[in-house]
């Protein structure tokens, strides 16, 4: 029965990787900069969400501001950061680089406010059970994964039937292309980041409801979303969902026999057996 | 005068671990944020041979040296075979997943807690006791590296490493061994890394994973990033002046508890700075 708990857990906690996976991917895709400082956003919505609920807030209302504010603050890095490093022709490695100092001052920053103990969030429906047969779930949990598969859902909507969508990916598979056929890729990177940014707030907040706020913890989340991005496929965002639920299973039934601290190490070990056998990922279209 | 000693010798402690840095990002242009986890094996190794009394300094420091040469080739072999961002993924990986090992196996490593105790090292029968006379040992080691890495830059092994970096293809194309070449740059850093390691562990007498988490990492290529990258000149400016500036935190007023925050905050914004500004750094060249 264990097993079976540990599969429910493992679901919930991989479609919140997901989106976590699908919002890097999309990045990625698009503007081709591992964006380290993801994790510093999505580290962020939480305890944006935690603030704005502790100032009494309706929980829903503070969902919805830390997404806002997280769209606000993608837009603002492609803006002020990665846009003149684009200007002045920096290499892959600058760009890497300052975005992983981004990554470290925001943080920090949350560590210097927040101080860099657990915080709970206040909510006490967030920890009520629900419970089917023997399974047994938090309403977090239960809001976790639906909102999760629903995110999934509007994602592969918006970039498959709508206009800013389609120009997404054009620029994506062809940016000279779509530069001279004036789609703006500089235009459609900063929605890129604003949109990608919002979503991940979603995991963001609701994650932590669960387990916590911890000013370092986004980069765990962070490293197994882009494994599970690579596994996938880069650019598939089915693929990066699906990886991401498959990741969190494994490492959930690997606690059968393994202690749950060498977690990083089962993910790490998917990581490698795709890199040595099939290192373009599974859900790639020939070229 | 002894708190400048100590200055003195973490500061070449980490000219070392800059050196190891500069050789992989800066000069062979493989993005690591790993070179705290070698640098900590290093420190483990030589604390655990002198704590066991197995072995006596010299032979363990050697030990320490060649493991750290074989683990860093075997951690950078991936990045031969996969390309760069998903070495990033590698590299973020080997790093998440050797502060698990350091904090988890208690039996090896002292867990969290560390290994408190280390003995003093001793050369040829004789205790270096005193700072002076560890200082006088850690500028030695730095002496011979910077000596080392000075000879190896102007050989012609060290021309086609810059050259590889330019054009890889055209090293190659040249009839040029470009594997062997990255291959023995991460041997040379791995040796930099496990010797600062070594000389860390018996200079504090103590280790625990924070010193060799990826917090350490970011500090090591921020002093590669501020002091320039690919110069000699670069990689000892850059230890020298970060670990004074924490110095000059304390005379501003900040609260002790967000003092760890507030350092790496700064290491932060100065990646940011001077990838934006400067990303030759202070004495280096175009990174």
């Amino acid at each position: 029965m264990l097993a079976v708990q540990l599969l429910v857990n493992g679901f919930v906690t991989g479609c919140a990787l997901g989106v976590v996976a699908i919002s890097f991917s999309l990045i990625y895709a698009t503007t081709k900069i591992f964006h380290v400082a993801h994790a510093g956003i999505y580290t962020l919505a939480g305890y944006l969400a935690w603030t704005f609920v502790s100032h009494g807030v309706p929980d829903i209302a503070a969902l919805l501001l830390a997404i806002a504010l997280g769209a606000l603050g993608g837009a603002a890095i492609q803006q002020f950061l990665y846009a003149p490093l684009e200007r002045r022709k920096a290499t892959h490695l600058v760009v890497l680089i300052a975005s992983l100092g981004l990554l470290a001052v925001m943080q920090n920053i949350i560590a210097a406010v927040y101080s860099a103990n657990i915080l709970q969030f206040p909510v006490p429906w967030g920890s009520r059970m629900v419970a089917a047969g023997s399974i047994r779930l938090t309403w977090t949990q239960l809001l976790t994964a639906v909102l999760s598969l629903a995110a999934y859902a509007g994602t592969m909507w918006f970039a498959h039937r709508t206009i800013l969508g389609k120009r997404i990916r054009a620029v994506a598979s062809n940016p000279f292309l779509a530069e001279i056929t004036r789609l703006q890729p500089q235009a459609v990177y900063i929605y890129v980041l604003a949109i990608a940014s919002a979503i991940v707030c979603l995991p963001g907040v609701l994650v932590p409801l669960d387990l916590g706020l911890q000013p370092y913890g986004g980069i765990t989340p962070l490293l197994t979303a882009t494994i599970a991005m690579i596994a996938g496929g880069v650019g598939s965002i089915s693929g990066a969902f699906a990886l991401s639920v498959l990741i969190a299973e494994l490492q959930n039934l690997s606690l059968l026999v393994i202690p749950g601290e060498w977690s990083i190490g089962i993910t790490f070990f998917i990581f490698v057996i795709f890199m040595l056998f099939r290192p373009t990922g599974l859900f790639t279209k020939a070229r | 005068m002894d708190f400048l000693f100590s200055y003195i010798a973490l500061a070449e402690i980490y000219v070392l671990l800059s050196l190891s840095t500069n050789l992989l990002v800066g000069i062979a242009g493989i993005f690591s944020v790993s070179q705290a986890a070698v640098f900590g094996v290093g420190a483990y190794i030589v604390a655990w041979f002198l704590m066991n009394n197995v072995l006596g300094f010299v032979p363990a420091f050697l030990i320490a040296a060649a493991g750290c040469v074989v683990l860093n080739i075997l951690l950078t072999l991936p990045a031969l075979r996969v390309s760069g961002d998903y070495f990033v993924v590698t590299s973020f990986g080997i790093q998440l997943l050797a502060t698990a090992v350091f904090t988890n196996w208690t039996t090896g490593t002292g867990g969290a807690n560390g290994l408190p105790g280390i003995p003093p090292p001793d050369l040829f029968g004789k205790a270096l006791e005193s700072t002076g006379q560890i200082v006088t040992l850690c500028s030695a080691a730095m002496v011979l590296s910077c000596v080392a890495f000075w000879l190896v830059m102007r050989a012609p092994f060290g021309r086609m490493l810059r050259a590889i970096r330019e054009d890889e293809l055209a090293v190659a194309a040249a009839g040029k061994n470009v594997l062997r070449a990255k291959v023995s740059a991460a041997a040379l850093a791995g040796a930099f890394a496990g010797i600062a390691g070594g000389l860390y562990a018996t200079f504090l007498s103590f280790v625990d994973p924070t010193s060799f988490d990826l917090d350490a990492s970011i500090l090591m290529l921020t002093m590669v990033v501020v002091g320039g990258a690919r110069t000699l000149t670069g990689s000892i400016i850059g230890p020298f002046l970060l670990l004074a500036l924490p110095q000059i935190l304390t005379l501003i007023e900040i609260p002790t508890t967000i003092a760890a925050a507030a350092r790496q905050l700064l290491y932060g914004v100065l990646l940011i700075a001077f990838m934006l500004f400067r990303p030759q750094g202070l004495a280096g060249e175009k990174l």
